[in-house]
């Protein structure tokens, strides 16, 4: 046992003389594995289970991490860890890692591999890069990425002459929201976090945002805060999510309508003067444009199409204001739901304005301000792009960050000009594009396909050469910005020597760069050694954050409610907040965001909605131990009175078939009253098809294989993917 | 209600099974060597009887019931998770837990059972006995057979209702958790003890004793199920529930089901039989038809027996202060 | 001598099961064995429902049927209230399992004897709040010592309505819960 019973009883003494326990367990990670003595370690470091980046400390006795906390002075963790960060360790101790780096051996996708030593491999992966530049021009090199490891690739492509990287981030994910923001305030609704004041507001609008089981970690602290005190949820959602068992309004709203929802609660709040006209007056503009724009949508016309009582969606929208501006409508974080998104992100916009609760206590903060001097260790400037960049699409809106399937579907035709060679970093495409018959056929016309990741995902094991990360435990990372309430830095550094043949991210960026002959963009020496120069760029001490706390404050930046000496800025053109938008205006866009119907299930189908588990991030840790076994498959959600019609039972093994003919693993059903009719749910990222993971492949169902439908949102380019309707089959 | 539980223990969840056949099987057998201790001193005790008190009648009954218990504790001893561990059982005595007293009672009730054993070997066995320990130990016994045998109908009586209250002190199983299960182990116990009298002894008039007296023990045991059901019947919705099972003939619950309805046949047609016999013709000889009669009812028996004690172990665990009682 | 108990806010409980994970390492729980869980129960029907979170482990109760039952000791009180178990007296019989009304308790299979929540006793020793508590995302999970009139615990328990599972049953759990369900005024 790890302590005895004589000091155990010594503590008790002294406890007994009023000594309390502690909720922040150390000071200095250093000075706590001195008090302790022995062969214990503290090593701070930034948690990489899901992409909230938390302070973790990790807990090393004799060269194995035996437990991992959070880090209590970091905003994003506050000394806690949910259930997925503390099992990174079984992210680490995974048996079925990528432990070597390999190369096909035989036709893509039969998944025959040898080992490679890391010079082999390295060699045949610039050998090949460059063959292709030179063939087809750099610019048929395309980079697709998640997580850290996308800036060291970056760095690659970039360096070739490359501009065609793009992250699913963007246009599967949030990038939709981002730019609807950036339209009306001018900036994004957060970066580290949304800048949602959760913990001091009075009432939470929740559009399918399903705190609790979307588990990052401070919001659900704040959340959870929030709950505990009182404060009213509102919460717009087909399912009755963990948020809306919190709630005082639950608006079981029909899937794809919540534009005419947001539109008429807009109409509701000017018609009966709920909004701040003081705010609306100093800070935006616009004003009386969306108060004509809106009036065609009453509360009788939404009843109607959104299926909810129209007691509820006024009495809803009046609490609401009540408490205004000590409220948010929280901005949503996965946005690609039905192709028309960038309005309704703004519609939720031009609500948070009208209710002033930008800048307000217990609505958003204000970002926090803080500079940093640019950092790039020296390195030259890129060469410029050989070919304009394709990652923008059609799509005048569309962010840097790109959007994913242009460059997908580029490959697949050749035009506007042929796309050769693929390099994916740390995402598992077949998963997190819809359509996997197009993601397939993509990699199939490749000619190279480079992937580098922790696991033999579906994805990785379509690759002709494999390059094996080792996890975040088990490496350097750039120092991060952290942009909370205020501004910070945190530090991303191993607890342990990488295990196997595996190698950091950085490492297999320079390398690459060496062999490429590209060296002035390589690592000078070791990530550490970069990360210590930039620390000193920023004026920050490097060892207060590696050996001691793993975070450290940037003085004076958190300035988060707007005061007479504090004022909002804002990024537009008008610099002030958009009501009406110019920019889209220009574009031929709706200048304020109108309400478009979309398609509905017809008779015996469902629409196919899904969501994320507490326990589980995305498709990415399904095998780790500990999360496996809390959640080995996923269910599909059907309501109850379905059920019965249907004749299925709880917990009955059923098959879905979408729209297309396209059927899933098959998969337990959960009969619920917690779900509309007209929908069914799952949990995204389980039926994994890849037997090299032992635990995941294979259990429950994958919603990606349904959505083989999407509707690109004109605006920014986000795939709705929540178009797809399915039955139910029973299995015999 | 929809439940779901994430981090369950599938020892407990979705339904205990901590014990199993095992420890049925030990108290099945631990109440049938106290049925027997007691059955076979009211052999030699009772009124009426003839011939010497050592007989070669039932002299294997006394042998049989330490050689039945330590069988029995041979199964609790397999179920026991670190076996090797067992002898902490006598490192320390603990009045608050019946695990405790019945690991010493056990200490003591050996010794009861074998010298009472030794004491009954009539002559005719002891003759083809090699002289030795075990031998002198009989010629000592011998003579205090009666002493022992009284002794044996108490601790008899004890081993029996021990098998009962060991499971009815689990205020965590409602099922178990009634004073009258320790009775209902004890008719149980003396009404197997008296089966296997009947199986065992050679003499008519010892088959037709225990036939008389097991109408009267099976009576008792139907009654105080009868009365065990009824009090729960009448309790809790814990207590209500803890019976279900055995009144539910649906899929999960079959077994219990049929237990009850293979009870509530073997056991009223074991009396039917017997009173067939206790009031039929009798010969000085046993007949071949009667012999089956009596043997027949004496195995229903114990099948009877047997199935309350394993349906009272795996029906118990099931019962519970639920998930959504809390 | 410190009391040691925890109270449940069952409203803050958002059901992430950080607490059931930390627990697992913590404590090196084998596979598919836990010290705690989280249950999650919904009633009433579409579109009005009510949810009851609600996470349990061992309530170290006063009167603890383990305790009186273990033949050999090993479960046991100790000085601050809780319920432990001193694995090398553990002959694995399972009465304590048995026993408990809150299906608290499960046999480590690896070494065979009986394992259960200690409260984290080693990180008390440390001066720590048990792991659960300290990475509750929710802050559902308070922890402290009810001889204390001044912590936390006392001033809780001393404001809110609280209750314990499985009263009746009279085993004097120290494990309290309030706010069944969310406040929604």
């Amino acid at each position: 046992m790890a302590f005895s019973r004589r000091n155990f009883l010594k503590y008790a003494a002294m406890s007994a003389g009023g000594a309390v326990l502690a909720d922040t367990p150390f000071i200095s990670a250093e000075a706590r594995a001195q008090a302790e003595g022995g062969n214990v370690k503290y090593v701070p470091t930034s948690c990489e289970m899901c992409f909230w980046k938390c302070g973790a400390v990790a807990k090393v006795v004799d060269g194995k991490v035996v437990k991992l906390e959070g880090n209590p002075y970091h905003p994003q963790s506050r000394g806690k860890l949910c259930a997925r960060g503390q099992a990174g360790i079984g992210q680490l101790y995974d048996e079925d890692r990528l432990k070597h780096p390999m190369i096909l051996d035989g036709p893509r996708g039969e998944g025959k591999y040898r080992k490679a030593s890391w010079d082999e491999a390295l060699t045949l992966v610039a050998k090949k890069m460059q063959a292709i530049a030179n063939k087809y021009g750099p610019e048929s090199l395309a980079m697709m990425s998640h997580g850290s490891p996308g800036d060291y690739f970056t760095n690659v492509l970039k360096a070739m002459g490359s501009r065609n990287i793009a992250f699913p981030s963007f246009a599967q994910c949030k990038g939709i929201r981002d730019v609807a923001w950036e339209l009306t305030f001018g900036h994004k609704p957060g970066t580290s976090c949304e800048r949602v004041d959760l913990e001091n507001s009075r009432v939470i609008v929740l559009f399918g945002t399903h705190l609790g089981e979307n588990m990052h970690n401070s919001q659900n602290q704040e959340f959870a805060e929030a709950v505990g005190r009182g404060a009213k949820i509102i919460c717009v959602d087909p399912r009755y999510s963990t948020a809306a068992s919190k709630s005082s309004f639950w608006l079981p709203i029909k899937p794809g309508t919540d534009t005419a929802l947001l539109l008429t609660w807009i109409n509701i709040v000017i018609s009966e003067g709920l909004y701040d006209k003081e705010y609306v007056e100093k800070y935006t503009v616009g004003f009386d444009e969306v108060k004509e724009a809106v009036k065609e949508y009453t509360p009788e016309w939404a009843a109607q199409e959104t299926e909810l009582p129209m007691s509820q969606i006024v009495e809803s929208v009046r609490e609401l204001c009540r408490y205004a501006p000590n409220v948010v409508v929280h901005p949503g974080r996965h946005y690609s739901w039905y192709g028309n998104d960038t309005q309704r992100a703004r519609a939720v916009a031009i609500l948070n304005a009208l209710l002033g609760t930008w800048g307000r206590k217990g609505g958003m903060w204000l970002p926090a301000k803080a500079k940093f001097a640019s950092f790039n260790d020296g390195a030259p400037a890129y060469p410029p792009a050989s070919k304009p960049s394709l990652i923008k699409g059609d799509f005048p809106f569309a962010g840097g960050e790109g959007v994913t399937q242009v460059l997908r579907d580029a490959t697949i035709t050749g035009n506007p000009y042929p796309i050769k060679a693929w390099l994916v970093a740390g995402t598992n495409l077949m998963k997190s594009l819809p359509d996997q018959r197009l993601t397939r056929k993509a990699i199939d016309s490749l000619e190279f396909f480079v992937a580098i990741d922790l696991f033999p995902t579906e994805t990785v094991m379509l690759a002709d050469v494999i390059l094996p990360e080792c996890t975040y435990l088990e490496r350097h990372d750039g120092l991060f910005k952290i942009s909370t309430r205020e501004a910070g830095v945190a530090i991303r550094q191993p607890a342990v020597e990488p295990m196997y043949d595996t190698k950091p991210a950085w490492w297999i960026g320079s390398e690459l760069c060496k062999k490429l002959g590209l060296d002035e963009y390589a690592a000078k020496d070791n990530w550490e050694g970069r990360m210590r120069r930039q620390a000193k760029a920023w004026g920050i001490d490097y060892d207060q954050l590696a050996k001691h706390t793993g975070y450290v404050t940037i003085p004076d930046s958190e300035k988060p409610y707007i005061t007479e000496d504090n004022q909002p800025v804002f990024g537009t053109f008008s610099e002030k907040i958009e009501l009406y938008s110019d920019e889209l205006e220009g574009e031929g866009f709706d200048p304020v965001p109108k309400y478009e119907p979309i398609e509905h299930p017809g008779k015996d189908m469902f629409r196919l909605i899904y969501g994320r588990s507490p326990v589980h991030t995305f498709s990415r840790t399904v095998n780790t131990q500990w999360l496996w076994e809390l959640e080995k498959e996923n269910e599909v959600w059907l309501n109850k009175k379905e059920a019965d019609r249907l004749g299925i039972k709880n917990g009955q093994y059923v098959v879905l078939e979408n729209q297309d003919g396209v059927r899933c693993n098959k998969v337990k059903t959960k009969v619920t009253e917690r779900i509309r009719h007209d929908c069914v749910y799952m949990i995204h990222g389980f039926g994994h098809n890849a037997p090299r993971l032992k635990r995941a492949n294979q259990s429950g169902a994958d919603d990606q294989q349904l959505i083989t439908k999407y509707i690109e949102d004109p605006i920014t380019g986000g795939t709705g993917m929540r178009v797809n309707f399915v039955k139910i089959i029973k299995e015999a | 209600m929809e439940l779901s539980i994430t981090g369950t223990n599938a020892l407990t969840y979705p339904v205990m099974h901590v014990w199993d056949w095992r420890v049925a099987i030990y108290l099945f057998l631990g109440g049938l060597s106290g049925g027997l201790m007691t059955m076979s001193a009211i052999n030699y005790l009772r009124p009426g009887r003839k011939g010497p008190l050592q007989s070669v009648c039932c002299w294997q009954i006394p042998v049989l019931a330490p050689i039945l218990l330590t069988i029995g504790l041979i199964f609790l001893g397999l179920d026991l998770e670190r076996k090797l561990h067992g002898y902490l059982f006598y490192t320390t005595f603990k009045p608050l837990s019946p695990m405790s007293w019945g690991a010493w009672i056990v200490l003591i009730i050996f010794p009861v059972m074998i010298l009472y054993a030794l004491a009954a070997l009539p002559d005719e066995v002891k003759g083809g006995m090699k002289k030795g320990f075990i031998k002198n130990m009989a010629d000592a016994m011998a003579p205090h057979l009666a002493f022992l045998a009284k002794l044996n109908i108490v601790f008899g009586v004890l081993l029996s209702i021990y098998t009962g209250i060991l499971l009815s002190t689990f205020v965590a199983r409602p099922l178990w958790n009634t004073a009258i299960l320790p009775l209902l182990f004890l008719a149980s116990g003396m009404s197997t003890g008296a089966a296997v009298m009947i199986i065992v002894a050679k003499s008519k008039e010892v088959k037709l004793f225990f036939t008389k007296l097991d109408i009267w023990l099976i009576l008792g045991e139907l009654l105080i199920l009868a009365l065990m059901f009824y009090g729960h019947y009448t309790g809790d919705a814990a207590h209500q529930a803890a019976i279900m099972p055995f009144f539910d003939s649906s899929h999960g619950h079959f077994p219990y089901f049929l237990s009850i309805v293979v009870v509530g046949i073997a056991l009223p047609l074991a009396i039917v039989l017997k009173f067939l016999e206790v009031t039929g013709k009798h010969t000085e000889e046993v007949t071949g038809f009667g012999l089956f009669l009596m043997n027949s009812s004496a195995i229903l028996v114990l099948i009877g027996g047997a199935i309350v004690r394993f349906a009272l172990v795996y029906a118990g665990q099931l019962s519970g202060y639920g998930y959504t009682m809390m | 001598m410190p009391r040691y108990a925890m109270v449940i806010d069952q409203s803050r409980c958002i059901g992430c099961m950080a607490c059931v994970v930390s627990c697992k390492r913590e404590n090196d729980v084998p596979p598919e064995h836990y010290r705690t869980r989280v249950l999650e129960m919904v009633q009433g029907s579409f579109p009005d429902l009510t949810t009851e979170m609600r996470s349990e482990l061992c309530n170290h109760c006063d009167n603890a049927p383990c305790v009186n039952i273990c033949p050999t000791g090993a479960s046991h009180h100790e000085e601050d209230g809780t319920v432990q178990i001193d694995r090398d007296k553990c002959v694995g019989c399972k009465a304590c399992i048995t026993s408990c009304p809150y299906n608290a308790r499960h046999i480590n299979e690896e070494h065979g004897y009986a394992d259960k929540c200690s409260f984290c006793q080693q990180r008390l020793a440390e001066g720590k709040k048990p792991a659960c508590v300290a990475t509750c995302v929710g802050g559902s999970r308070i922890f402290g010592d009810l001889d204390d009139p001044q912590s936390e615990i006392s001033i809780i328990l001393r404001k809110n309505s609280h209750r314990v599972l499985n009263k009746a049953i009279g085993t004097g759990p120290n494990v309290y819960y309030i706010n069944q369900y969310p406040k929604r005024a």
